[in-house]
């Protein structure tokens, strides 16, 4: 009986123990890819066509390719809601096997920031965060490429100044944004260029309790008469402004917002009443490219995809953004493979694969994804790459590409992102810096 | 001296300055002021006919009116999608009642409000999985509701009036005056209120809790598709409306959780209010966004008079 009970053990053990030994190895075989993200919550409708995107580049792969040089990719989903402490959870819960931390919040990029030297797993956030995390040598672990908010508020500038920002002197321009980390981050370049070319900023904040009635800030627009409106809106807040912009009968072409406002949902509430608004943008949709046709092949009409065709999303900004960055990301993965020659990069060596990202026209050509996303390279010390952007403007139905290449001024971003770097790191001392890096 | 100028006297000074667009904050105000009493009140019936601080009252607004979008998305033509977004509200009404009150018949008021914040829980994930998180448009038009806009000249300048708005505080008006009459004319209005002023003695005479309680519940999830019509005409309809319900809470602070006309008053002296503060004092002195935080401060100074708010009844228990 003792014997019995014995042999039951050990092999109830050996059972459990097999079990629980063939799941680790395929573990081990698929890169995974953790995504912060927030499907639902106030920014849900911001959010879904993104992850949408990210997740729909990471089938294509493994469905037409097998993966990336034969490994599948495992993307996996750590719902958000946009909150900064449930962010923090996330990246709790996904760090022990995760290779890179996708944030998507400057909030939860600002909480994970002083974690990413100790855990060293590298943050990836395209187009957002913390715009001085473009200094390599002080942020080691953070990239934020193609463009940071700071490019784009220059952009922007230089945009509606023709070129010139000098022309832009007595002017008044109200910048409309979240009352949110995200929000604030482009402020400080502002209030430099502000006072270097003499035009009048007023910062208008919108809280989130505010932004589906945003009467008051309207209101302010009204009776201050700004040139030019700059929004930093996020989620619900741009159709809010949007919105109001039209009932408040604020010229369009006036009408400018970050590549977070510009988003088709928000757009199509007003239809022909946005024609004009514009956003500037690091990409473009393209529907007819090589790489959407495969979208549509392997994971739209093969039923694996989770967009809203109805709405048409597949021809978003957002929905292809959101394939773009998972394009970055993967580009970053498959430099590391290369380099170090793994299948299977460890968050290190992706780090080294994040700071050698080449995707110059020709690698976006071969992707199929010519003119989806602005050239740019990083390097070790620069982890954003500044490749600009373009400008898009609502045609009253869709978003349609209404400038060249643009390019942001760096002469002031440069001095305070080594400023803002420099600060960062003495704030939070003792901070590692890379001496090692060089332009 | 020129800060006690800014404070006391530009503020008037710039209201004399442009009477028209003083005309049009207030107009503005009481637009809100309206939208934030309707919030309320879905608070207000539930509290006073089970003592229930129901949180899912703001996800109720995204539920109703994500129901109402998404059916006529399905091909559910807008007149039939209407009454059929109010049976899926008393369905749910009757579901929570079964489910989630019924068990719990008795229980402390702070179990009872955690069953409300799981009920939030549930209709989140649960419109996610229906409706998904896209933002949509209202069907406005569809509902018969005007969207152009009215302008005025006065004082040789311009008020513009969004008939839309106008449509909003008429229908508010309309389903508040029809609420109190229904409160305080009929059976089950006072049934409600027997329940509201004792439990026991209600149960006593005959009143049934798990009716009462099905009644008030689909109630306030008509109040919830009208506030979901209206805000969702103003910026489409997505989870984003889950927010504004915090708007209700410094209103019934204010006004008092028990009452009625305190949610009707506390939201217009709050929305007019923290829209004139936020003009002329906020905007110019403070940054502006003060509308975050005004409210709040305006019902604790009540709070500090007046702890019940302003039309709460004032209860001494003894201990």
């Amino acid at each position: 009986m003792k014997r019995m009970l014995r042999n039951a053990i050990l092999s109830s053990a050996l059972l459990a123990a097999a079990s629980v030994a063939v799941p680790a190895v395929a573990q081990d075989e698929a890169i995974y890819i953790p995504n912060l993200a927030y499907r639902t919550g106030p920014f849900a409708a911001t959010g879904t066509p993104l992850m949408n995107g990210q997740r729909d580049y990471i089938t294509l792969l493994n469905e037409r390719d097998g993966g990336l040089n034969g490994v599948k990719l495992e993307y996996d989903e750590c719902e958000t809601g946009y909150n900064t402490e449930k962010g923090v959870e996330c990246y709790e819960k996904t760090k022990a096997r995760a290779v890179v931390t996708q944030p998507w919040s400057t909030g939860i990029t600002l909480q994970v920031l002083p974690k990413s030297n100790v855990d060293k797993i590298p943050i990836l956030a395209p187009g957002y965060g913390f715009s001085p995390m473009a200094d390599g040598k002080v942020f080691q672990w953070a990239y934020n490429p193609p463009s940071s908010y700071w490019d784009g508020a220059s952009m922007i500038l230089k945009n509606i100044s023709d070129g010139n920002l000098d022309s832009l002197k007595d002017k008044k321009i109200a910048f409309l944004h979240l009352d949110h980390p995200f929000g604030k981050e482009p402020l400080p370049l502002l209030e430099v260029l502000a006072e270097k070319h003499g035009f009048n900023l007023v910062p208008i904040p919108v809280g989130l309790t505010e932004m589906q009635n945003q009467s008051a800030q309207w209101l302010q627009i009204r009776r201050e008469r700004p040139d030019f409106v700059v929004m930093w809106g996020w989620g619900a807040m741009n159709a809010g402004a949007i919105t109001e912009a039209v009932k408040t009968k604020y010229p369009m072409d006036q009408f400018v917002g970050v590549w977070w406002s510009g988003h088709d949902g928000d757009l199509k509430l007003v239809g022909d009443q946005g024609k004009g608004y514009r956003s500037i943008s690091w990409s473009v949709p393209n529907s007819e490219a090589p790489l959407m046709a495969d979208i549509k092949k392997y994971v739209v009409d093969a039923g694996k995809s989770q967009i809203n065709q109805s709405e048409g999303e597949f021809d978003s900004v957002f929905y292809q953004r959101g394939l773009m960055i998972s394009v970055i990301l993967v580009e970053g993965i498959k430099a590391a493979q290369e380099e170090f020659d793994v299948r299977n990069p460890s968050p290190e060596q992706l780090r080294w694969g994040l700071e050698n990202i080449k995707l110059d026209e020709a690698r976006l050509k071969e992707l199929g994804a010519e003119g989806m996303l602005v050239p740019f390279s990083t390097s070790c010390a620069d982890h954003t790459g500044h490749g600009g952007g373009w400008m898009l403007q609502w045609d009253g139905a869709k978003f349609v590409k209404a400038s060249d290449l643009l390019t942001p001024d760096r002469t002031e971003i440069e001095k305070l992102e080594a400023e803002k770097a420099k600060e960062y790191a003495e704030a939070n001392a003792p901070w590692p810096v890379n001496e090692e890096c060089s332009m | 001296m020129e800060f006690l100028n800014d404070v006391l006297v530009q503020p008037f000074a710039d209201m004399a300055a442009a009477p028209d667009f003083l005309l049009q904050v207030l107009w503005e105000g009481l637009v809100g002021g309206v939208l934030y009493a309707l919030i309320a009140l879905g608070f207000v019936l539930i509290y006073k006919s089970s003592r229930i601080f129901n949180f899912a009252q703001g996800i109720m607004v995204v539920f109703a009116a994500l129901t109402l979008v998404g059916l006529y998305e399905k091909g559910v033509p807008a007149l039939l999608a209407l009454p059929l977004t109010l049976a899926v509200m008393l369905v749910l009404a009757m579901t929570i009642e079964r489910v989630v009150l019924r068990p719990l018949v008795n229980q402390p008021d702070i179990i009872l409000f955690m069953a409300t914040i799981g009920i939030t829980l549930f209709l989140i994930g649960f419109g996610e999985l229906i409706f998904g998180g896209e933002n949509k448009v209202m069907i406005t038009e569809q509902l018969f509701i005007p969207t152009g806009s009215i302008v005025f000249e006065p004082f040789g300048g311009f008020v513009s009036i969004e008939e839309k708005d106008l449509t909003a505080v008429i229908g508010a008006m309309v389903l508040v005056a029809a609420l109190l009459v229904f409160l305080n004319k009929s059976k089950i209005g006072r049934a409600i209120r027997a329940l509201g002023d004792d439990h026991q003695a209600a149960l006593s005479v005959g009143i049934s809790l798990s009716t009462i309680w099905v009644i008030v519940w689909f109630i306030a999830g008509v109040i919830a598709l009208a506030t979901g019509i209206v805000w969702g005409a103003r910026a489409g309809v997505s989870f984003a409306l889950e927010v504004i319900a915090f708007k209700a809470l410094p209103v019934l602070m204010l006004g008092g959780l028990e009452s009625v006309m305190g949610a009707i008053i506390g939201g217009l002296a709050i929305g007019i209010l923290e829209k004139l503060f936020e003009i002329y004092w906020g905007q110019p002195l403070l940054g502006g966004n003060t509308e975050a935080w005004f409210a709040y401060m305006l019902a604790l100074l009540v709070l500090l008079f007046r702890p019940q708010g302003l039309f709460g009844e004032k209860i001494i228990e003894r201990v």
